[in-house]
């Protein structure tokens, strides 16, 4: 495209110059990301469902990415724009939601968000997301199908420590009840 | 961070059907719209940016082009800081009016940033050849062909206008801020509800096919 200079302008920088209306300083703009690895990226196209247009509307064009953090283990998906970097989806992988086919696409998948953390548009949205071939799509299904049983383990394991923590409480209690009781009783020979 | 981010009021004209909406909407969600629907009077969107300057704003004031729905009060051009004229590469006539949307523009603001945009670059019947292009010359704007439906450029217009206003050459955009993202409650009820509306869902074809992947 860029070559054919009929069809598309060169790019030309206007030399021109404006006092600039605000003063701002560089700043190292945080990603939010430094805390979680990388373990899966590929190049998608995003949609969201318009309930009330009854029609799929896309979000963007970009890498989507399941990140994993490094201390808590669990897993997000997060997907940017290209160029602009601006977020278009957001949501930890869920073992509530199920990759679904669309119809007559053999590289695309649908899936439920309750609570998406993205750019303009969160809340629950349906989503759909679109790869090259079916081959990729089908590469995408099963890592996040990896995601979805590694943060329902996380689950699993945070409840189980929970009851465990709970039980050892109740027994300290118990034994520190029984201590008290002990007291009382020897207290009461004491007197006696 | 700044207490305040800075936000610049851009006036986005153009002759109707262009695709200043389009392109708005582009940014905003993501989403290409095809249908077209006027817009009356004045939509005002806040379009924002991360940059390795931090965030900023740009307050669009996306305009009616059809004079029939309203043409354009002064208010509308009042205040602004920097401007996008978009003109349609498959209709002459729209590169034509350029001349009267920047005599207007320049008349309420003297002096702002202008970026010229010759949109719908995707569509092969081109009518307004790159050497026919050459307001821009004359009144020292930016130009950019663009297509607000293959993406192409579609950041370049925003990109320039930013690093003018702030007087930064090295201005860039960067990753946005992504939070951790929110953590929900399950609700049986809600789940059922949601899992007949994605059957719905995938049972709509997604639009068409020929993207970039």
């Amino acid at each position: 495209m860029s070559d054919n200079h009929d069809t598309v302008a060169v790019e030309e920088e206007t030399e021109v110059h404006f006092d600039p209306i605000v003063k701002l300083e560089a700043v190292q703009v945080k990603t939010h990301e430094e805390e979680e690895d990388s373990i899966f990226q590929m190049r998608a196209k995003l949609f969201r469902f318009d309930k009330e247009a009854n029609e799929w509307k896309e979000r963007g064009t970009g890498e989507v990415k399941f990140l994993q953090h490094k201390e808590s283990k669990k897993i997000r998906l997060l997907m940017r724009r290209d160029r602009t970097l601006k977020i278009c989806a957001n949501h930890y992988i869920t073992s509530e939601m199920t990759l679904t086919p669309n119809i007559g696409s053999d590289r695309s998948w649908v899936w439920n968000v309750t609570a998406d953390s993205s750019d303009e548009c969160t809340g629950p949205q349906t989503l759909a997301i679109r790869f090259a071939n079916a081959d990729f799509a089908a590469t995408f299904k099963k890592e996040f199908e990896t995601a979805q049983k590694n943060n329902a383990d996380l689950t699993v394991n945070a409840e189980e420590k929970e009851t465990k923590d709970a039980e050892e409480k109740e027994e300290t209690k118990e034994a520190e009840e029984k201590k008290e009781e002990k007291k009382e009783e020897e207290k009461k020979e004491e007197s006696a | 961070m700044a207490d305040q981010t800075p936000t610049f009021k851009l006036v986005l004209v153009g002759d109707g059907g262009t695709g200043k909406t389009t392109f708005v909407k582009r940014h905003l969600t993501g989403e290409f719209e095809k249908k077209y629907i006027a817009t009356l009077g004045v939509e005002v969107h806040p379009l924002s940016f991360t940059t390795n300057f931090g965030q900023i704003i740009f307050n669009t004031w996306d305009t009616a082009g059809q004079e029939k729905f309203g043409g354009l009060r002064d208010g509308y051009y009042i205040n602004g800081q920097c401007g996008i004229i978009m003109f349609d590469l498959t209709s002459r006539i729209t590169y034509k009016n350029v001349p009267n949307w920047h005599r207007d523009l320049v008349r309420v603001c003297e002096n702002i940033p202008i970026v010229l945009c010759g949109n719908k670059v995707d569509i092969k019947e081109r009518k307004v050849k790159p050497k026919a292009i050459d307001f821009h010359r004359k009144k020292s704007l930016q130009y950019y062909d663009i297509s607000a439906k293959s993406n192409y450029n579609f950041e370049k217009p925003f990109l320039w206008l930013a690093r003018k206003l702030a007087g930064h050459q090295d201005l860039e955009f960067v990753a946005a801020p992504a939070l951790a993202p929110a953590e929900v409650a399950v609700d049986p009820a809600l789940m059922e509800q949601y899992k007949e509306e994605l059957n719905s869902a995938a049972q709509m074809p997604l639009p068409e096919e020929d993207d970039d992947l």
